[in-house]
């Protein structure tokens, strides 16, 4: 077998339909946009759970910030029947990532519990994963970012602090997904409880309105809410398959 | 092999020796530096490196009171998420509580006690011991005290609760003073006043969003800052939950906050006219036969004047929109109503509350599941008795001024930046012979102390609290350390007792930590002696793991009536505004943003959180009505003075959609001249040029009630923004339904049910 | 007109040849470095107290978690605390000069600044919870740690033996035991990454297996972090 049909046999196989059913969890997230406020505990959830740098204002006027799981606004309507829109954005962990198939050294790849993941050690920078990310949420540290002490005494020791020249994203906080495996082990069960693990922007949600789960269980909370009616994905059009997806707001009648 | 000459040989050479020095560097610079394994010399029980270990306390960046558990590693802590048993947040925290980490590992915290020894207000501090400080303050207050003129010591502390705050009046109580203030900006002064009036408490309700189906929200921004803002998203969430039950929310408030954004229907009334509006409603309901009690004559006659033409015209809301809320208010089982924040801070706040209160009355909502219900008495001191409103805080500056102040201790607290100006609260002080300040910080009002004497952080520190507002049942937490203090400092208690001893008036405890633990002595033992546990100790342990102790006494009594002179003496009148309409054309709100009332400017993580409404960071700004900023010619970024007849502040236009025309909005929080290297000199404060107009029913300021004009100054800069795009371009991210198909039940999400 | 290129060709060469002594000077720095610093000295550094892991764990034969007593509990195997060593010490060799030094950090109620030998770079997670209670030998990673006076990375010099005890307690042969001691020289990707390629977990414990090594085993994110 030459080279070349080895790659495309590899290649077939990892893209046929069903794939991440063969694995052990398919790790998913609902959010309701019915019971998001916007307030953005999240995002300071994620900040201190991920080691996101203090960027300072500077990045902020050049668009170098790291968040990432942000929430965006969007207004509709003028006054007085104005209305926001707000939804938090984050990676989808797309089963057909647009990012995965372009970085030339595989930084990025897809594993076999179904999330879209990063290498920062092999990662070289060449940025062309944000270029095709439909949500534009990877983001690149332009700089070393330092903590000024002792606000580095908070770094959480289960997550590497980024370097110069590394692209980087959300994980579904992989840390915390590998501690409750490890725990599950230490009990002498093979899987993961339903809401066991849960990523610091779920657990912190003032007003509960993200789920996560492990989408091949058919009983988990997450599962049954990817079967509400008002469940969809964001750019759907485009086939990213992805693995986050929103319940439409309700706009109801006084 | 071309000759080499002399000078191409000592360019060989030199290019040799550097390269080889290159090489040894480059070596030098790659290689693993060394590091050391550092043992314990005495392993601790609960400690195992490697391995995260969590311990249960209680938020005290502001005073809902939520649970949290801290995790800690290696003896240092690491983050803090909500407690999933505290029934108030029920594991969910806000941004503010979690960046509490740091106000912990703030580069800009004291180390150690400090005295001025140059010009007050410099900074000429130096470091001194404790053993110094302690006795500095000790000898003004025992002169003082022996000579019994104990009452010319004042305390101004932030409010505390627990059995701290009765440390605190012991302390007061043995120096010989009645001076003790608890002093927070956002404390709602007109709402325990309007329930003082209506149902004869000074009590804060609970106020049961979960179960309710309508809910009308005159200005309480409960999603993001009144009163208890994570139990309020716990409600809502809830009441967005219930297939065919989805509540339904109203959110009345000149500016949309971002409960407004959440809300099914945002009402733009005029700025003040909150209890007007609410009056018309009543009007209606009591007119249109919703309402059948025996004192509907009495109601009758003091609506009559509120009728929905007139109130529509006072209100600019449309006569028809007012009675579909009333109908749907008064249709809707269960309704509830509530007010604050904007509506609770105009010239006639106290009277707007009493109206809302009086809406629910008549809606049938109070002592109701899913509306008003009364909280038992909290187990322990909560801090509302000796809360300072404006009127309180400007007769100590008068005091003070007179010279009858000769020592102020304050402990943790920044009046100097939330008065306004032109209460001259900062010079006041300077007329004070002696300050003493138990800051982590050197903020506006601690850099005019003599003396710090710097206290630990909650995260080092006892204590425990008692959320008022609560759950509608009584709840409450201890607040243990969760990490060794990281520097020099002291607890907050542990420096009161000290003081206190050292002027020969010991108090009963040893330490905070007595005192605390001989406070949940006496809930332990006047507590059901056949369920509780064996003995105390077993009690506080348990305690101190569960991170929190409830009892289930809710309190289903007094829906009595109001009688009648209550009922005459509702009314509100037309709101009243310092500053002439034509030279100042609109009216000022300042509203509390994510740094609360500017304690949590100096968190980066919080400098860094875009703002709910408009993703900005860093920074203040303008809020103004896109229309105002056409006819003004203002676009975004340009700078402006905004004027009111106090005086000036200047930051940049953001047009923003959802504001009244007559109306500017600008965020509290900003504009620090002395509060660490991440809030200092950026952005503006508005509380500055308040005007101190007071609403006599509740002593406070009205926040709300200051005309401003806006001047341009020509200059612009550039607002930092972040949050992806504010328009959607046709992608359709944020999709809506017409509420068919959200009757489905999802997941089942375990909010507590009340108890009734 | 007569024009020579003569003379530019000599100034480029020069420069070439100044360019490749520069160049090649820099591996000779480097591999100076190496000479200099890179002796077992510096992989086996010098440690406050002279301790010895030979008399400890070897002639004495305390096993390892008496002592790193985190190892199956923990990510982090764990040094013993200064009260640990004083608990033996109390009694036994009270007079030799070097538990005086040791008696000394406890009188002082000062820890023992250890120096790290064994380090992962702090982008590797590793837990040795997993790994001991898989029943792999400490010696698989540490190399024949019951021999060294002083610890070292390097165990290729101590012809480490072949049969390691397993933290069960029984004997594990080099065809069962997780790697062989000689792949011990580098601590390196491929170490990790050989060892879970030929092993599988079966009950809990690590067993070797031709094709592959087990689930998530090779995901990335099982070591990176």
């Amino acid at each position: 077998m030459s080279f070349l049909d080895r790659i495309t046999e590899g290649w077939r196989k990892n893209r046929k339909p069903g794939y991440y059913e063969d694995f052990d969890y398919h790790w998913a997230m609902t959010i309701d946009l019915d019971q998001c406020s916007g307030c953005g505990a999240c995002v300071t959830a994620c900040q201190a759970e991920n080691n996101l740098p203090i960027v300072g204002e500077d990045a902020f006027t050049k668009g170098r910030e790291i968040k990432w799981l942000r929430i965006e606004h969007y207004w509709e309507g003028e006054y007085p029947d104005v209305k926001l829109n707000v939804i938090p954005m984050m990676c989808q962990h797309c089963d057909s990532a647009p990012c995965e198939t372009v970085c030339p050294v595989s930084a990025t790849y897809h594993n076999q519990d179904g999330l879209n993941t990063q290498i920062y050690n092999r990662c070289i920078g060449t940025r062309s994963c944000a270029v095709y990310c439909p949500y534009e949420v990877r983001y690149f540290n332009y700089n070393d970012h330092t903590w000024e002490s002792p606000l580095d005494q908070q770094l959480n020791p289960d997550v590497s602090v980024r370097e110069k020249g590394v692209m980087e994203k959300c994980t579904f906080c992989i840390q915390r997904i590998r501690q409750a495996k490890d725990n599950a082990k230490d009990d002498g069960r093979r899987r993961v409880r339903d809401g066991e693990v849960q990523p610091a922007c779920v657990q912190t949600c003032p007003s509960k309105a993200m789920v996560f789960g492990d989408r091949n269980d058919p009983q988990s909370q997450v599962s049954q809410s990817l079967n509400d009616p008002r469940s969809y994905k964001v750019l759907d059009e485009l086939n990213t398959n992805s693995s986050v997806v929103y319940l439409k707001k309700v706009e109801a009648e006084g | 092999m071309p000759n080499i000459d002399r000078r191409d040989f000592i360019k060989l050479v030199g290019a040799g020796g550097v390269g080889v020095g290159a090489g040894v560097v480059l070596r030098e610079s790659i290689k693993h530096p060394k590091e050391h394994l550092i043992p314990h010399v005495l392993a601790p029980e609960d400690y195992s490196s490697g391995v995260a270990t969590w311990y249960n306390s209680v938020c005290s960046m502001c005073s809902a009171g939520c649970g949290i558990s801290v995790r800690t590693r290696e003896g240092r802590a690491k983050k803090i998420e909500g407690n999933p048993s505290h029934a108030v947040n029920q594991g969910g925290l806000c941004a503010v509580g979690q960046a509490g980490l740091q106000v912990l590992y703030n580069p800009d915290r004291l180390t150690g006690p400090l005295l001025q020894s140059a010009n007050r207000g410099s900074d000429g501090f130096t470091q001194i011991t404790w053993e110094d400080g302690l006795t500095r303050v000790a000898s003004r207050l025992d002169v003082l005290r022996a000579a019994g003129r104990g009452n010319r010591i004042a305390l101004l502390t932030r409010g505390v609760g627990g059995h701290l705050a009765e440390l605190l009046e012991s302390f007061a109580e043995g120096v010989g003073t009645d001076q003790l203030h608890h002093y927070d900006y956002d404390h709602p002064h007109a709402l325990y006043a309007a329930n003082e009036r209506f149902f004869g408490k000074q009590h804060l309700p609970y106020y049961d969003l979960s179960n309710t189906r309508h809910l009308l929200s005159f200005g309480a921004d409960y999603l993001a800052g009144w009163l208890s803002p994570v139990h309020h998203s716990l409600g809502f969430a809830n009441s967005r939950h219930g297939g065919d039950n989805r509540g339904y929310f109203v959110q009345i408030e000149p500016r949309m906050s971002p409960s407004g954004a959440a809300a099914d229907e945002w009402v733009p009334a005029k700025p003040g006219t909150e209890g007007i509006l609410a009056l018309g409603l009543a009007h209606h309901i009591v007119a249109s036969g919703h309402y059948e009690g025996e004192d509907i004559n009495e109601w009758k006659d003091v609506l009559s004047a509120y009728t929905l033409e007139k109130v529509a015209e006072e209100t600019d809301v449309s006569e028809s929109v007012l009675r579909r809320l009333a109908e749907s208010f008064a249709n809707a089982s269960p309704s509830l109503a509530i007010g604050g924040d904007g509506a609770g801070n105009n010239s006639n706040g106290v009277d707007t509350l009493v109206a809302i209160n009086a809406l629910n009355y008549l809606a049938g909502n109070v002592g109701e599941v899913g509306g008003v219900i009364f909280n038992p008495d909290p187990a322990g001191a909560t801090s509302h008795s000796r809360q300072a409103n404006y009127q309180t805080l400007a007769q100590l500056a008068e005091s003070a001024r007179a010279g009858e102040i000769d020592v102020l201790i304050l402990n943790d607290v920044n009046p100097v930046f939330t008065m306004p100006l032109a209460s001259e609260f900062k010079a006041a002080l300077a007329q004070i012979p002696f300050i003493v300040s138990l800051s982590s910080f050197i903020d506006e009002t601690s850099a005019l102390a003599d003396v710090i004497l710097p206290s630990h952080t909650y995260l080092e520190s006892w204590g425990d609290a008692f959320p008022e507002q609560g759950v509608g049942f009584s709840i409450g937490a201890v607040s243990q350390p969760v990490i060794a203090p990281l520097y020099n400092t002291k607890a907050t208690g542990d420096i009161v007792l000290d003081l206190a001893r050292r002027i020969g008036k010991p108090m009963r405890w040893d330490s905070t930590e007595d005192c605390i633990k001989d406070g949940w002595n006496k809930i332990y033992q006047e507590s059901d002696s056949n369920t509780r546990t064996e003995s105390f100790e077993s009690f506080w342990t348990a305690l101190l793991k569960a991170g929190v102790w409830g009892k289930k006494n809710h309190l289903k009594t007094d829906t009595s009536r109001p009688n009648a002179n209550t009922i005459a003496s509702i009314g509100v009148d037309a709101p009243t505004f310092s500053g002439d309409a034509e030279l100042y054309p609109f009216v000022l709100q300042p509203y509390r943003s994510g740094m609360h009332d500017g304690r949590a400017a100096n968190l980066p993580w919080i400098q860094e959180l875009p703002d709910a409404m408009t993703s900005v960071v860093y920074g203040s700004w303008v809020e103004i009505n896109p229309k105002t900023a056409k006819d003004l010619g203002l676009t975004e970024g340009d700078l402006v003075d905004i004027e009111s007849v106090e005086g000036a502040v200047r930051a940049p236009i953001l047009v923003y959609p959802a504001i009244r025309p007559d109306v500017i909005a600008m965020p509290i929080g900003q504009g620090h001249t002395n509060y660490g290297r991440y809030a200092s000199n950026r952005g503006a404060n508005p509380l500055e040029i308040l005007s101190p107009l007071v609403d006599d029913n509740s002593g406070n300021v009205a926040s709300n009630a200051t005309r401003v004009k806006i001047v341009a100054t020509g200059k612009h800069v550039e607002i930092v923004k972040t949050g992806g795009k504010s328009r959607d371009l046709g992608r359709d991210i944020v999709q809506t339904t017409g509420g068919d198909d959200h009757t489905a039940q999802t997941n089942s999400i375990p909010i507590t049910v009340i108890p009734t | 007109m007569n024009v020579s290129i003569q003379p530019a060709l000599k100034s480029l060469q020069t420069a070439a040849l100044i360019a490749v002594v520069a160049v090649v000077g820099i591996f000779v720095g480097y591999f100076i470095d190496f000479l200099i610093t890179d002796n077992p000295e510096v992989s086996a550094p010098e440690q406050p107290i002279a301790f010895s892991h030979k008399i400890h764990a070897g002639d004495n034969e305390i096993p390892c978690q008496y002592c790193h007593t985190e190892a199956r509990r923990s990510p982090s195997a764990g040094v013993p605390s200064v009260n640990k060593c004083m608990g033996c010490h109390n009694e036994v060799a009270t007079e030799s000069p070097l538990i005086r030094q040791v008696s000394e950090y406890w009188e002082n109620k000062e820890p023992i600044p250890w120096v790290k030998v064994h380090d992962l770079p702090d982008f590797v997670h590793f837990t040795h919870k997993r790994h001991v209670q898989a029943g792999i030998a400490c010696q698989t990673c540490h190399g024949p740690v019951e021999t060294m006076d002083k610890i070292s990375v390097h165990s290729r010099n101590n012809d480490g033996p072949t049969l390691l005890a397993s933290t069960t307690g029984e004997i594990m042969n080099s065809e069962t035991s997780a790697v062989a001691a000689t792949q011990n020289d580098h601590w390196e990707m491929g170490l990790c990454l050989n060892c879970h390629k030929q092993h599988d977990v079966v009950d809990g414990k690590a067993v070797r297996v031709d094709d592959g090594g087990f689930d998530n085993g090779l995901d990335c994110w099982t070591c990176h972090k």
